[in-house]
Parts: C-alpha cells; sequence; structure tokens
C-alpha cells in the first residue's frame, strides 16, 4: 500500500526521473570514404540540458545532429538517445526528436496551417486532436497570424519558425536544432533566442549546433567545442571562460614576436597566444593592472603598439586557446 | 491549456493509439494531402495534365487514321484501337512527372525531415502511387467520354471500363514505383530526366500501344512480350474493342506481379538511398 502523497515535495520525490543521460554516445565514429568526420566522439546530454556543439563550418557538427537523428548510419561506436540505440532502434529514436534541419524545410504551395497539419498527421497524433494541436504549436512560435498563408509568401525568418513549429508537434523528448539562427536577421535570431528559452523553461532539452558564440554562450548551460570532428573542451560555458583566465587583453602590434618576448617572463602573464591575424592575446588576472603594465613594456623596448583592449574571456578565447585560432577567423576563411 | 498540457496529453495517446497497419494509413493520407493540395493550387498544370490524354486522341486519331492498314491493326476504329494506348501513354508521362516532387524534396531536404520521423519507408512510393491513381482516374474518364462522341462503343461496356481502370492502376503501380526509385538513385535531378527521356518513348515504341503484336518483326515482338505496357494495352484494348476473353485476366495477373516487384524494388532503393535505416 504506497502511502498518500501529502505535500509537494513528496510529489517530486516520488516522481522525481531516473537520472539518466537523453543522448550518450560512446567512441562514435563516421568516415565518409577517405575522409574522417567524426573521430572518437564522447558525449553526455542529461534530462534538462541545453547543449552547445560549438565549432566552426564543417567541424562537424552536422554530421554528429544527423547520426543522433538516425539519418546516417555510425561508422563505429554508439550513440543512444532516451535509451535507444539510433542503429537498431531508429523508430523509437525517431519518435522521441523534434528535429529542426539547419536548411529550412521547402513546402511548396501549402500554407502554414497545412503544413503543421501534414506533420502531426506523419507523427500519428490522434485525427481529432491535430487542430488543435496545429493551433498551439503555431501559436507557441507566433505564426497563428499568418497560419493561413502560403509557404511561399512567409520570410525566412517566419519560415524557420514554423519548421520550429513543426519540432514541437509531437511533444518531443529532445529537440535537435541544427544551426537555428543561420542566415536570419537580428529580430528573427531573438525570436528563435526566445523559444529555445521558453522550450528550456519548460523542461525540454535541448542539442543545439552552431557557430555562433554569443548564440552558445546565452543560450546553452554546457557546450561542447569541436573542430576537425573532435571534441576539443566540454564544459558549461561559465567554467570554460574561467579556465581561460581572468581577462584578455588584445594587442596589435608589427612586432607581435618581440612584444611575447618582453612580457611572457612578468608574473602577472597567466599565457600568450598569438592570432593568426598576428594580435597577441595575453590573458591575465587582472586587466586594469595588466593594460598599463604592458604598454610600459612595450614603450620600454621600444615596440610600437596600435591597438590595446580588452574583454573579458568570450567562448572565442577558449576556442583559441584550445585550437590556436580563433572562431570568427575561421569562419572568415571558409 | 498550456503548450506543455497539451504536449503531454497529445504524447500519452499516441503511445497508446492504433496499430502499425492504422499508423501506416494514416502517414499515406497525409502525404496524398499534400501532393493532392499542391497540384489543386497548380491551376494550370492540373487542367493541361488533366486534359492532355483526351487533347491526343482527338488529334492523333483524326490526323493517323486515313495513313492506317485497317487489316493490319485488325478493327476498323481506329480511335478505339488507339485508347488503350493513349490511356498507356499518359500513365508513363505521369509517371515520369510524378517523380517530381520526389526530386525536389530529396534536393531541397525536405525529404531529410520526413526521414527523421516515424514513418514508414514505403508510405512516401505508395502516397504517390495513390494520388497518381486518383488523378489518372480522372483523366481516363475524360478520354474514355471524348471516345464515345467521337463514336467508340465499349465492347463490355461500364463494367468493361472499370477493368480498364483498373489495369491503368495495375501499371502506374509498376510505373511510380520505377521513376520513383530512379529519383532516389539519380545523384541529381539531371540524370533523371535524362534517364526518363531516353526510356519513355522506346518502351512505348516496343509495345503494341501503335501496332499490334501479330504485324510486328519477329524481334520486336520478342521486346514487346516482355513490355509490361503490352500487357496492360492488350487488356485495356480486349476490353474496349473485343469483349470479355480470359487473356485479360492472364494480362492482369502479369501487371500485378510486376507492379509488386517494381514496388519491391521502389521500397528496397529508396531504403538504400536514405542511409540504410530500418
Amino acid at each position: 500500500m504506497p502511502h498518500r502523497l501529502t505535500t509537494v515535495a513528496d510529489v517530486a520525490v516520488a516522481y522525481a526521473p531516473v537520472m539518466t543521460a537523453v543522448i550518450e554516445t560512446s567512441g562514435l565514429r563516421k568516415v565518409f570514404g577517405e575522409t574522417v568526420a567524426i573521430e572518437d566522439l564522447d558525449l553526455q546530454v542529461e534530462a534538462g540540458d541545453v547543449f552547445g556543439l560549438l565549432g566552426p563550418n564543417g567541424a562537424g557538427k552536422t554530421t554528429t545532429i544527423r547520426m543522433l537523428t538516425t539519418l546516417l548510419a555510425p561508422t563505429a561506436g554508439t550513440a543512444r538517445v532516451c535509451g535507444f540505440d539510433v542503429a537498431t532502434r531508429s523508430s523509437e529514436v525517431r519518435r522521441r526528436i523534434g528535429y529542426v534541419m539547419q536548411t529550412v524545410a521547402y513546402r511548396g504551395l501549402l500554407t502554414g496551417r497545412e503544413c503543421v497539419e501534414i506533420e502531426a498527421a506523419l507523427y500519428h497524433l490522434p485525427r481529432r486532436e491535430i487542430p488543435e494541436r496545429a493551433e498551439a504549436v503555431l501559436k507557441a512560435v507566433g505564426m497563428l497570424p499568418h497560419a493561413d498563408r502560403r509557404w511561399t509568401t512567409y520570410s525566412g525568418g517566419m519560415q524557420k519558425r514554423l519548421d520550429l513549429a513543426c519540432g514541437l508537434l509531437h511533444a518531443p523528448e529532445v529537440l535537435v536544432l541544427d544551426e537555428p539562427s543561420l542566415g536570419l536577421d537580428v529580430q528573427s535570431r531573438h525570436n528563435v533566442w526566445e523559444f529555445v528559452h521558453d522550450r528550456r523553461m519548460g523542461g525540454a532539452t535541448i542539442l543545439l549546433a552552431t557557430n555562433y558564440l554569443d548564440e552558445a554562450d546565452r543560450l546553452c548551460n554546457k557546450v561542447a567545442i569541436i573542430d576537425h570532428g573532435h571534441i576539443v573542451v566540454q564544459g558549461s560555458p561559465a567554467d570554460l571562460k574561467r579556465s581561460v583566465g581572468a581577462d584578455v587583453i588584445e594587442v596589435a602590434t608589427g612586432e607581435p614576436e618581440r612584444l611575447r618576448r618582453a612580457i611572457e617572463a612578468e608574473p602577472w602573464v597567466k599565457n600568450i597566444v598569438g592570432s593568426e591575424q598576428g594580435d597577441l592575446h595575453v590573458y591575465v588576472e587582472d586587466a586594469s593592472l595588466g593594460m598599463p603594465a604592458v604598454m610600459r613594456l612595450g614603450l620600454e623596448h621600444g615596440i610600437e603598439l596600435g591597438r590595446v583592449t580588452y574583454s573579458q574571456p568570450s567562448l572565442d578565447d577558449v576556442f583559441l586557446l584550445h585550437t590556436g585560432r580563433e572562431l570568427r577567423e575561421v569562419e572568415m576563411a571558409s | 491549456m498550456s503548450i506543455e498540457q497539451v504536449a503531454d496529453e497529445s504524447r500519452a495517446r499516441v503511445h497508446t493509439a492504433g496499430g502499425a497497419r492504422r499508423r501506416w494509413v494514416q502517414e499515406v493520407l497525409a502525404l496524398t494531402r499534400r501532393w493532392w493540395i499542391e497540384l489543386l493550387r497548380e491551376r494550370l498544370n492540373l487542367a493541361f495534365s488533366i486534359a492532355q490524354p483526351a487533347i491526343w486522341l482527338v488529334f492523333f486519331g483524326a490526323g493517323v487514321e486515313r495513313a492506317i492498314d485497317a487489316e493490319a491493326i485488325g478493327t476498323d476504329d481506329y480511335t478505339g484501337f488507339m485508347l488503350a494506348g493513349i490511356i498507356t501513354f499518359t500513365i508513363v508521362g505521369n509517371g515520369v512527372s510524378g517523380a517530381m516532387p520526389l526530386l525536389w524534396d530529396k534536393e531541397t531536404g525536405y525529404l531529410d525531415r520526413l526521414m527523421s520521423m516515424p514513418i514508414a519507408r514505403s508510405s512516401v512510393i505508395v502516397s504517390r502511387f495513390v494520388f497518381q491513381v486518383a488523378q489518372q482516374t480522372v483523366q481516363i474518364l475524360l478520354v474514355v467520354m471524348v471516345a464515345l462522341v467521337l463514336g467508340v462503343r465499349l465492347a463490355t461496356g461500364v463494367p468493361g471500363l472499370l477493368v480498364i481502370l483498373l489495369a491503368a492502376a495495375l501499371l502506374t503501380m509498376s510505373v511510380t514505383a520505377a521513376f520513383s526509385a530512379l529519383a532516389y538513385a539519380v545523384p541529381q535531378h539531371g540524370t533523371f530526366f535524362a534517364v526518363a527521356g531516353f526510356v519513355s518513348l522506346p518502351l512505348l515504341f516496343m509495345s503494341n500501344a501503335f501496332v499490334p503484336l501479330d504485324v510486328m518483326p519477329a524481334w520486336m515482338e520478342v521486346v514487346a512480350r516482355v513490355n509490361p505496357l503490352t500487357y496492360a494495352i492488350d487488356a485495356m484494348r480486349t476490353l474496349a474493342l473485343d469483349g470479355w476473353e480470359p487473356r485479360i485476366a492472364v494480362s492482369l495477373a502479369v501487371l500485378t506481379l510486376v507492379g509488386a516487384l517494381c514496388l519491391a524494388l521502389g521500397t528496397w532503393q529508396f531504403r538504400k538511398q536514405t542511409g540504410d535505416r530500418a
């Protein structure tokens, strides 16, 4: 005879979910012909996480996501979503994920409402509930006022929001968003961010691939930085930034190597990394003391300093620290 | 009610709702609805595709009839003789144009979206089949009406017309599945149109669409006898000109067999091209 649940706390304890990883990969590997796209990938996404896969284009984010959404078979290793192996129990996995692709899905001459209703049926929602459910998800992304217009008349941001709405239809246990704000204007990006924020507040688990640092920083409670198919480092954005050092001084100079030699022995310098553009990133405990010191040492050695700025460490600094490249530069080059 | 509440209730019911077959029917109907809406919104496409076979019958019948040796084709009703060929021609044309939405889905990425859903791999192809059969039933009824106006009398009447529709549907199963398989197999739509264009007309010429089997050169007759189009045309032509004959049943059986084979091939190709997934 179970005892009666009397307080909110009792109820919470009685129904607390068993803590297991919602997404778990181990030694995941994907090879296309000669190219190794993903190498030995170990990920662990817990229930309620907004987990960011951060990295430049071509790092392997989409390949990872396509394996987790059962669209690609792994070459080696295992991946489980909600406890189901993506290779052997793919239909169970598909039932539990809401996948929003990087590119907007082309939906021809249909109206927004028709798109959503058709996909609701494809997720096997009971026929009588479909109209109500369609309205609910359209409302959740602010598309209800435009529901009966044709898809072709939508702006890029509206098309994206429709895709996001479709990702919610079957109330998936995990939302997988591949570069959700890529190519959107500022307003639409904020809509996407709001969407992720709302879902997170509702307790959803979200896996989000992005190459925008600010997006990962703002939305995610955990981030895995991925480059050339490897996870470079992972943790919470705050921890990752803390690991970089307190502050970053960026110095533009024509003679970065001389400046490096002039300051590297100083006790307040924690680390120096040169960027590909020739700037020096000097990691220090406290930039308000470090900046004048750098300038003084530059003058003493007769080194011309261009611009000297400082910033709190960003995820870009984390990326630079671990890969020797700046994410922004990688993006420019690609 | 908040979206999360609606969500939880829906989830609970999804997991308990219906068997696998009921889910499959729901998928096929949802996808068919999508094709149907798109066709109805493309008015010009709709008008031309529905009217095309009837127009062909009028022009072809009127123009070529005088040049035809009635003894060679075994009847002096050339329009009645051509009816089965025109219907088959239409089915092949529909098969080619009907694979286009699949090509677009593949190239625009919507196919990936579909494949990330818990749907049966056969439902996409089957939905195309259902849609095409519905579309061509309207086309066939129109072209038969025009034939009646031109003086053709169906030897088997209304029941025969129903069997003509059945034979057309069976051939459509083969054609739709084969062109869908091709659409999924090719790297790009350019290849699809090159192959489809190369195949369609020879497929028709190497059948009894324009010439009966017994007046063909021997080698051509051999080719025509392994061409599934021949069986569809033979069944429809016999129903239109001669009456109920046992060979109709044989043709229908052959069409069923080939249709099932093509469907299996199409679904296999589809699975293969969408990433070896169960």
